[in-house]
Formats: structure tokens, sequence, C-alpha cells
């Protein structure tokens, strides 16, 4: 009997097809823009979680405990005695949800052509292992990226306008060591980088991090951090507990923590965005309802003459708000598969090839990071759900009015057509 | 994170280099006057030309070391510190030329200049920042000197003079508290103070000796209040006045002259 139902609402719909298409048509447009612009803001969001974390800080870190906020020289991993470097690596990479990990070192020095010097952060890499982590290196626009082992290092390109030198050039290289003495070291610019990012681009140089350790006096097994990629940064919360565990109980007492613990306020961002998100289902069916509603009435006007009918042989008012309902269902599930079939192709479209926008807009930092000038969408998942929920809720909701009119026609007047 | 220029030892050299004038202990005994008094005793600390041999402890949290210098200086505008011992720093030196510091590094046997955006950043691990060195003034010039304490200190007949920088003053300090024997004119203790009123670090001076025919503080210690534990203590074993340099001495490739 049930089933019955849903024809009588199906063979509604059919009465007067053309009405029935424009409003899924609404409803399927409603649908649409509610999914492709959260895949919109969720791009945007992981555009800038990508860029303010995969620039150089990677999503997840591991380092001595006193090492924040000072960032001390000395404050290596393991203290003075350092740590089985690989070992460590190895702990952190072996986390499901680490894609890579990579150490570091970091120094504060000069970077001098002898006549200009400019003063910034010394960072020590491995090339290969970084390049997994951070995209710093791919930054590289003119020359290369250092060779391991060799004295060659990589300068931002503010650094590198200020000291008036490009790859091949020589530079001093100064820095405090740990052990109070000054170390300083020719290296051979190996290439130039342009984030954008005027704190990298003026204050940032990279070297291989053994030739850092050697500057700076640290031996091989003390390093300050260990970087490592999370490629689902919502995964990175649970990624660092794991590593937490994962390194709880080994000599060296170290602290592990996510982007969401030092970049705060791209959750916050993210959350202000989600937020938007059922703001933007709130408006858009907001609208629709008041169109759905009245193609229902007018649907259950021309029905009044069936509804007297089916009042005056003892059907209730109950049958008539089911009929009615029923038919709005109907209609939120025809609508609701045009939307899928729209908005689906498009989503995978989009994202497969997102739009090129640098016609309208160039690349700019937000939030530290660089975002690049295209419009990036992802699978709002949750959303998909949520908005055909959120439709057959419109749909129902607007057929309540017309539902409770019909219930209440008058039988004998109707019938008698005055 | 600090931003190194040259090793602390240089700069604390460079910064407490005492070179007589030709006011002597004896012209200060006779002063009264706060900011005559301590002119008086700053120019004990300068004056024309010297040439002398040091020793630097650095002793901070992580390392310590020591450094054994040789400088010259002529008037406050013009020094020259090459460092002689440990060998590993041996031959590395600093050039100070008006408002210009230079470093000249012989490990890659290359010179290069300090930039002005660098004056107030930190040493390594130091308790200087290029500013005391490159803004090295008479006090007098910089600061109201008032007499605000007359008598005894621990045992010591003291002056103690409170030196207010005045308004247009390029100075970092907000204040300090400068203590002055009296029986020799002698500096016992100096307290810096920022511009909240809290001490930053304190020097004190002893030691006095008899060096190049002149009373001076042959060692001097400065402690930064926010580190404890941590100095740096200067110690002159020779010292030699008004010797013959001129200005021409203080050039680039005197820098570079390792002998």
């Amino acid at each position: 009997m049930k089933g019955a139902w849903w024809r009588i609402g199906w063979r509604n719909l059919g009465r007067n097809r053309r009405r029935t298409l424009i409003t899924a048509i609404g409803l399927a447009l409603g649908y649409l823009a509610v999914v492709v612009m959260a895949g919109l803001s969720r791009g945007l969001v992981s555009e800038m979680i990508d860029n303010g974390t995969g620039m150089v800080t990677g999503q997840l870190q591991v380092f001595a405990e006193d090492y924040l906020p000072d960032r001390g020289i000395y404050e290596t991993i393991g203290g003075r005695e350092g740590v089985d470097v690989e070992s460590l690596v190895a702990r952190v990479a072996s986390d499901p949800n680490v894609s890579a990990a990579t150490p570091r070192v970091y120094a504060g020095g000069l970077v001098s052509t002898g006549r200009a010097t400019a003063a910034g952060v010394i960072l020590g890499v491995d090339p290969e292992r970084e390049a997994l982590v951070s995209r710093l290196l791919s930054h590289i626009d003119e020359g290369r990226a250092p060779t391991p082992g060799q004295y060659e290092i990589i300068i931002g390109r503010e650094m590198a306008r200020q000291l008036d030198v490009g790859p091949g050039d020589e530079v001093v290289v100064v820095a405090p060591g740990a052990d109070g003495s000054l170390g300083n070291d020719l290296f051979i610019v190996a290439g130039i980088f342009t984030t954008t990012i005027t704190e990298l681009d003026l204050g940032h140089a990279v070297a291989p991090i053994e030739v850092v350790q050697e500057l700076v006096a640290l031996a091989p097994g003390r390093i300050h951090e260990i970087a490592a990629r999370v490629d689902d940064p919502w995964a990175a919360d649970a990624a660092a507990a794991a590593v937490a565990a994962e390194v709880e109980g080994r000599p060296e007492p170290v602290a592990v923590r996510s982007w969401t613990e030092f970049r705060p306020e791209m959750v916050e961002y993210a959350r202000l965005v989600s937020s938007m998100e059922w703001m933007l289902i709130v408006f858009i069916f907001g609208m629709a309802i008041w169109g759905v509603a009245n193609t229902m009435l007018m649907s259950s006007y021309e029905r009044r003459r069936e509804f007297a009918v089916l009042l005056a042989l003892g059907g209730g008012p109950r049958l008539i708000v089911r009929s009615v309902l029923a038919e709005a269902l109907v209609l939120g599930a025809v609508a609701l598969l045009a939307g899928l079939a729209v908005t689906l192709p498009i989503l995978a479209w989009w994202k497969a090839a997102p739009p090129d926008m640098s016609w309208v807009y160039g690349g700019f930092t937000m939030a530290g990071g660089l975002m690049r000038p295209i419009l990036r969408v992802e699978w709002p998942t949750s959303m998909i759900f949520i908005t055909a929920g959120a439709m057959f809720v419109t749909a129902l909701a607007a057929a309540l009015y017309p539902a409770y009119r019909s219930s209440r026609v008058p039988p004998a007047d109707t019938l008698a057509g005055r | 994170m600090r931003v190194p220029i040259v090793p602390a030892a240089l700069a604390a050299a460079l910064m407490f280099l005492p070179i007589p004038a030709e006011a002597q202990t004896a012209a200060c005994a006779g002063l009264s006057d706060a900011t005559e008094i301590v002119d008086c005793v700053d120019r004990i600390m300068r004056g024309e030309s010297s040439r002398g041999i040091a020793t630097m402890e650095v002793s901070t949290e992580n390392w310590s070391r020591a450094m054994e210098m040789q400088m010259w200086s002529l008037g406050t505008d013009h020094a020259l510190v090459r460092i002689l011992s440990p060998r590993k720093d041996a031959g590395t030196a600093t050039l100070k030329a008006g408002n210009e510091i230079w470093n000249y590094l012989p490990r890659v046997d290359r010179t290069i200049k300090i930039p002005a955006s660098l004056m107030s950043a930190s040493w390594m691990g130091s308790h200087f920042t290029n500013d005391d060195l490159v803004k090295e003034s008479r006090l007098i010039e910089d600061y109201e000197i008032t007499l605000a304490y007359e008598g005894d200190r621990d045992g010591v007949d003291v002056w103690e003079f409170d030196l207010i920088p005045r308004p247009e003053a390029p100075v970092v300090w907000g204040r300090i508290a400068y203590q002055v024997r009296k029986k020799d004119t002698m500096p016992v203790y100096a307290g810096y103070y920022d511009e909240d009123g809290v001490l930053v670090r304190t020097m004190t001076f002893f030691d006095y000796r008899d060096l190049g025919g002149r009373l001076v503080p042959a060692a001097m210690r400065v402690v930064p209040e926010d580190k404890p534990g941590e100095y740096t203590e200067v110690r002159y074993s020779e010292l030699e006045f008004d010797v013959d340099l001129d200005e021409e001495y203080f050039s680039l490739r005197r820098l570079r002259d390792t002998r």
C-alpha cells in the first residue's frame, strides 16, 4: 500500500510536466550552487593550508622539548649527545598518515659578499628528502638545489637582489657556532628561490644539512627538527598523537606538534568557512522554498476536486496531506537526481582541471602561504549528503501549507463548483 | 633567533678599551660638579690613542671560552681588534671606522661589512649589541648627569651618579647608574636600565693597576640580568697610551693584515 503514495505522487508530477521540470531544475540548480560553492570554499581552505604549511614548515614537526620558543642553536634533539637521526626520521615516517619526513638544522647568520651583507636564517636540509616534505626547493626559479655535501647555498630572491649575486657567485656565510666560535665559510650560490613571501625571500638561505652542521659546530647527530608531510592536513593531529606515542619512552624527550598547533589561525579560518556552508544552504534553499511552494499550491489547487471526492468518500484530511507531501518528496527526489547528474561531473571536471584565474588576479600571499591564481575545488563529501537532505526538507516544508489547505477543501461546495 | 656579528670578545674589547686622556686621576680628584666628575672619569676610559693586549672570557649557559686579542684605538671613532688565540679564531679581526664595522675572516680570507640594520642586533650568545660598539660617545654628550648618592657602598666611599639620556640622544638605555669611588675617581660599577626602568645588565670594574703608566681598572665584568650565571670578563695584560697612530692606520688593508 505504501508504494501507492509514491506512485500517486509521481503520476501527479506528470500532470504538468513542464511545471515539474522547471521546479526540479530550480531545486537542482540550488543543489549545484550549494555543493559547488562548498567545494570552492573547501578548495580555498585546502589551498591555504597546503601553502601555509607546505612551503616550509610541513604539517607535522618533531623537535627537542626546549627548542621553542627561542629556537636556540643548542637545543638539538637528544641534547648535546644528539640522536640517531636516521632511525628517528624513519620512526616518524613510519606513521601511515605521514608520507615523508626530513631532518633539519636551523642557524642564524649572515650571508655576505663583502660589501653587502644580509642577515637571515640558514636552514640546513637534506635536499632530496626536503623536496618530499616542503615546496621551498621547487620555487627555485634560477639555478638549482644545493648538492648534498657541497658548500652550496640557495637564497631568496630579495636577498639575492640586496647582495647583487646570482648562481655561481661566491658568498661568505657567517654563523655563531654551538661551541662559541664564529663559524664562517665560503659558499657558492647554487640557486635563487622566489616564493613572494617576504620573510622567506629576504631572510632565508638553504644549504645541505651536513655543511650547516659543520659551519655551526654541530655533530652529525645533532638536528633541531624533523619536519613531516601529512597529505590529508586534517589527519595531522592524529598523526602527531601517533608519532608522539611512537617516540615516547625514547631516551631523548621530544615534542611533536601538528600545523593546527603552530598555525591556529588557519584552523579558525577553516571553521569560519565551514560555518558559512550552512549559511549558504539557508540562503539558497530559503529562496528555493518559495518557488516550490508556489508549484505545490498550483498543483494542489488543480486537484481540489479529487480531494473533495476523497473527503466525501470519508478519506479524511490526513490522507490528503500524505498525498501532497508524497508528491513533494518525489519532486525532491527528481530534483536530487537532476542535481547530482549536473553537479558531480562539473565538480569532477573542476577538480581535475582547476581554471587558471591569472587573467583576473595574480598569486598572492594569505596567512603566510602563497595562493596560486587558480580556482581549486575539493570534494565537499559531507555537503553532498547534507545538501541532499536540505533539499528534501525544503520540498517538504514548501508542501506543508499547500497540504494543509488541500485537507481543508469543503467537499460539497467544491464538487458543486461553487 | 639571534643574529651573530662578531665574537662578543671583540665588541667588549672595543667598548671598554681604557684610554686615558690629558685629564688624569689627580685632576679628577679636585672636581665637585657631577657632570665634570663623570666626564673626567669617562675620559680615563677613552681618549687619544692606545694599543693593548687583553684576554676575554665569555661564559654562557652552553659554552665558555677565553680569547686573547690585540687592539689599537684612536679617539672614539677608530678601533681595530685582532684575535690572537685560540687557533680556530686567530686572525679574525674587527675594524671600526666611524659608523662602519668591518670583519675580517681569515679562514675564508674575506672582509665583510656589517650592515646598519644589524646595529641593534645581539651578538652570538653575547651580552652586547653593535650599538655598544658604534654609539661609543662621550657620556656627557648623551646624558643628563646628577649626583644621586654620596657615601659608603660596600665599605667604599663613592659617588653614585644617575645618567638620564637627553631627549634626542641616540642611546638604547633608559638610565645608567654609575658608581665612582672617591679615593682615586676610578669607576666601580655601572648598572644599565631599559626604558621601563628594568635593570638589563651590570658592569663591575676591578683590579685597579698601573698599566702604561696610568691607573686603570685592568678588569671588568659584564653580567646580563636575564641570564643568571652568564658573564663576559675582559682583562688587560698590556696597555700603552698615546701611541703613534693616525686615521690611515685603520684601513681595510690593515684589517686583513694578519701579522
